[in-house]
C-alpha cells in the first residue's frame, strides 16, 4: 500500500531581485527545482533519495511536510492532499535543529506540547526515547553541551515522539564525522526496524543510502525528477558488518552507476549558472 | 549503545568544565589589571595635593572625600539621597522600558507596524536626551512626574531597539520548527519568539537601566531637594568639592554594581546560551 503518492510535481523558486540563472541557454529569474516528479512510497518502507546537489531532494521533503506548497501537481499522504504541516509527519533537519534554550528532554517534548499531552506523559515519552538513544544521562543538558552526534540523536528522538506515520530526514548525519555517522546509522536502523514508520531520507552518501534503504530513488540533476528506483536486496535486520559484504558492494555499484551521469550533468550546470546554490 | 562512546562524551563535558575554571582564573587577573589605572590616579591626585599648588578648597585631598563619604553615610543623608534617586530610576525605568518592550515586540512581529513607526522612532532618537528637558518642564512642570518622564525617555530607546532586533531576528530555522511542531499565536510567541529574543531583550534591559541611572542625575538638576544629583548640585553651590566628588564616586559605584548584578542575572537566565559563558560585562 502506498502511503505517499507524488503526482507530476513541479516546484519553481523566484530568485532574488536582479539574480538570473541560465537554463539551457534561456536566461530567467526563476529556478525550477522539481519538474515531472512522480514517486509512490510504500507504507513502512525506508526510502532514500540520492541525487546531485541542487536536484531538489530537500525541496521534496518540504513539500511532503507541508512546509511549502508545490507550484504544480499534488502530494497525497494517506490519500489526502498535503496542505499544511501535520502530526502525521516528523521532520529531522540537518543542523541547528534543536531549540538551544531547551534541555535535551524538553526538546523531545516539543511536538507533544501543541497536541495537549499532559506534562507527566510528555516527560515519560521523552525519557523513553532518550534512553532508546542512550542519552538518559544527558536529559538536562542544553544543546551546546552535547556533541553533534548527540544533538542529532535528540533531534531524531524529538521527531519520533509524536509517533509520526512518516519521518522525513534531510541529510541528518551530513555534518557529523565518519565514525559518529556510522554509529548513528546503526542506531537509526536498529530503532527503525522495530517500528512501522515510513522514512524518507535524503543524503549525498551512496554508502549511507545503501546501508539504510529498502529502495533508493535516484533524482536527476535540476530540475529534479526520479531517474531510477533501485531495490536494495540486503537482508534485515542489518548491522554494521553488512557494509563489508560483497552484496553491499554490488548494490552500491548499482546506485553509483545511476547517479554518475547525473552528477556530471549537475556539475556542468553549476559551471554555467554560478550564483545558485539550491 | 556502547559505553565507550558515552564515556568519551562525559570526558568532553568534564573538559569543558575544567576549561571554564581556567578562564575564570584568567578573568581575576584581568580584573586586577583594571585596578591599576584608578590606583595610579589616586596616587597622582595625592601627589598633586602634596605639591600644594592649589588651595585645599579647590584640590581636596582624596582622604577628605573618603571622610565626607563616611560622614554623609553616618548621618543617613547619603542613604536617603541614594534611595530617593533609586526610586526615581525605578519608576522612570518601568515606564520607559515596558513601553519600549511592547513597542519593540509589536514592531518585531509586524512588518507593517515597523514600517509605520520605525522611521519616526529612529528620528526621535536623534534628539539628545537633555534637549527634551525644556519641553518636559513646559508640559509636566518641575515635579516628580517630569523626572519620571525624563528618565523614561532615556530608558525607552535601548529597550525598543533591542527588543525589535531580537524579535525580528528569530532565525528562519526556528520559525520552520515552530510550524513543524504546530506552535501558533501565543504558543509561538511564548515558546519560540521570546526565548530566541531573550539575549537581545536582556541586553536592552541592562542598557536601559544604565541610562536611567545616568539620567536621574540630570533629572535632579531642577525642582527637587533630594536625590544624589541634588546632593551634588547643592555641594557645588556651597563650594563643597568633596561632596561633589563623593557624589561622583557613589554614582559610578552604584552604576557599576547594578551592571554587574544584571550581568549575573543575565548569565543565570541564559545558561543555555553558549556566547554568554565567560562573557564580560
Amino acid at each position: 500500500m502506498d502511503i505517499i503518492v507524488a503526482e507530476n510535481i513541479r516546484k519553481k523558486f523566484k530568485l532574488k531581485n536582479g539574480q538570473k540563472v541560465k537554463n539551457n541557454g534561456v536566461v530567467s529569474d526563476e529556478v525550477e527545482a522539481l519538474s515531472g516528479f512522480n514517486l509512490k512510497i510504500r507504507k513502512g518502507e525506508f526510502l532514500v533519495l540520492v541525487g546531485p546537489s541542487g536536484s531538489g531532494k530537500s525541496v521534496f521533503l518540504d513539500l511532503v511536510s507541508g512546509l511549502s506548497a508545490p507550484t504544480g501537481g499534488v502530494i497525497y499522504l494517506d490519500g489526502k492532499p498535503v496542505q499544511a504541516p501535520s502530526a502525521k509527519t516528523g521532520y529531522v533537519f540537518q543542523q541547528y535543529a534543536l531549540f538551544p534554550w531547551r534541555t535535551a528532554l524538553s526538546n523531545v517534548e516539543c511536538g507533544l506540547e501543541a497536541k495537549g499531552v499532559p506534562k507527566d506523559e510528555r516527560v515519560r515519552i521523552a525519557r523513553e526515547l532518550l534512553s532508546l538513544f542512550g542519552l538518559s544521562d544527558f536529559e538536562d543538558r542544553f544543546p551546546y553541551q552535547l556533541s553533534g552526534g548527540m544533538q542529532q540523536r535528540v533531534s531524531i528522538a524529538r521527531a519520533l515522539a509524536t509517533k509520526p506515520e512518516v519521518l522525513l530526514m534531510d541529510e541528518p548525519f551530513a555534518a557529523l564525522d565518519a565514525q559518529t555517522r556510522e554509529i548513528l546509522q546503526n542506531e537509526l536502523i536498529r530503532i527503525w526496524e522495530g517500528t512501522d514508520t515510513t522514512v524518507i531520507f535524503v543524503t549525498h552518501s551512496i554508502d549511507e543510502a545503501v546501508f539504510l534503504a529498502d529502495r533508493v530513488a535516484v533524482v536527476t540533476a535540476r530540475p529534479g525528477r526520479i531517474k531510477e528506483l533501485i531495490e536494495i536486496d540486503l537482508p534485515r535486520p542489518r548491522t554494521g558488518e553488512i557494509r563489508s559484504s560483497t552484496e553491499f558492494a554490488r548494490n552500491r555499484h548499482k546506485v553509483w552507476l545511476a547517479l554518475k551521469s547525473e552528477v556530471s550533468k549537475a556539475e556542468q550546470y553549476t559551471k554555467l549558472a554560478t550564483g545558485f546554490a539550491g | 549503545m556502547d559505553l565507550d562512546h558515552k564515556g568519551l562524551n562525559g570526558q568532553i563535558i568534564n573538559d569543558q568544565i575544567m576549561n571554564k575554571n581556567i578562564t575564570d582564573r584568567f578573568q581575576w587577573k584581568d580584573r586586577l589589571l583594571g585596578l591599576i589605572l584608578p590606583v595610579a590616579l589616586l596616587f597622582a591626585w595625592q601627589g598633586l595635593v602634596n605639591l600644594k599648588l592649589y588651595s585645599d578648597l579647590i584640590l581636596v585631598p582624596p582622604l577628605k572625600v573618603v571622610g565626607t563619604l563616611v560622614y554623609l553615610a553616618g548621618t543617613g543623608e547619603l542613604t536617603t539621597h541614594i534611595l530617593i534617586s533609586l526610586q526615581r530610576v525605578l519608576t522612570g525605568f518601568l515606564i520607559g522600558a515596558s513601553s519600549g518592550f511592547l513597542l519593540g515586540l509589536l514592531m518585531g512581529l509586524s512588518a507593517t507596524i515597523n514600517r509605520s513607526l520605525g522611521p519616526f522612532i529612529k528620528a526621535l532618537k536623534q534628539v539628545p536626551e537633555f534637549a527634551w528637558m525644556p519641553m518636559i518642564i513646559l508640559v509636566f512642570g518641575m515635579d516628580e512626574l517630569a523626572k519620571d518622564v525624563f528618565i523614561a525617555i532615556g530608558a525607552f530607546y535601548p529597550m525598543v531597539f533591542n527588543t525589535y532586533q531580537g524579535v525580528s531576528g528569530v532565525p528562519h530555522k526556528y520559525q520552520e520548527l515552530a510550524r513543524v511542531f504546530d506552535f501558533k499565536n501565543i504558543r509561538f510567541l511564548q515558546k519560540v519568539v521570546l526565548p530566541s529574543a531573550l539575549p537581545s531583550i536582556l541586553t536592552g534591559l541592562r542598557l536601559s537601566i544604565g541610562l536611567s541611572w545616568m539620567f536621574v542625575v540630570g533629572a535632579e538638576l531642577f525642582g527637587t531637594e533630594s536625590g544624589i544629583g541634588y546632593m551634588m548640585y547643592s555641594g557645588r553651590e556651597m563650594f563643597q568639592i568633596d561632596v561633589v566628588i563623593a557624589g561622583l564616586v557613589v554614582i559610578g559605584a552604584i552604576g557599576f554594581i547594578m551592571n554587574a548584578l544584571l550581568k549575573v542575572v543575565e548569565n543565570r537566565v541564559l545558561v543555555w546560551n553558549v556566547s554568554v559563558e565567560g562573557g564580560q560585562g
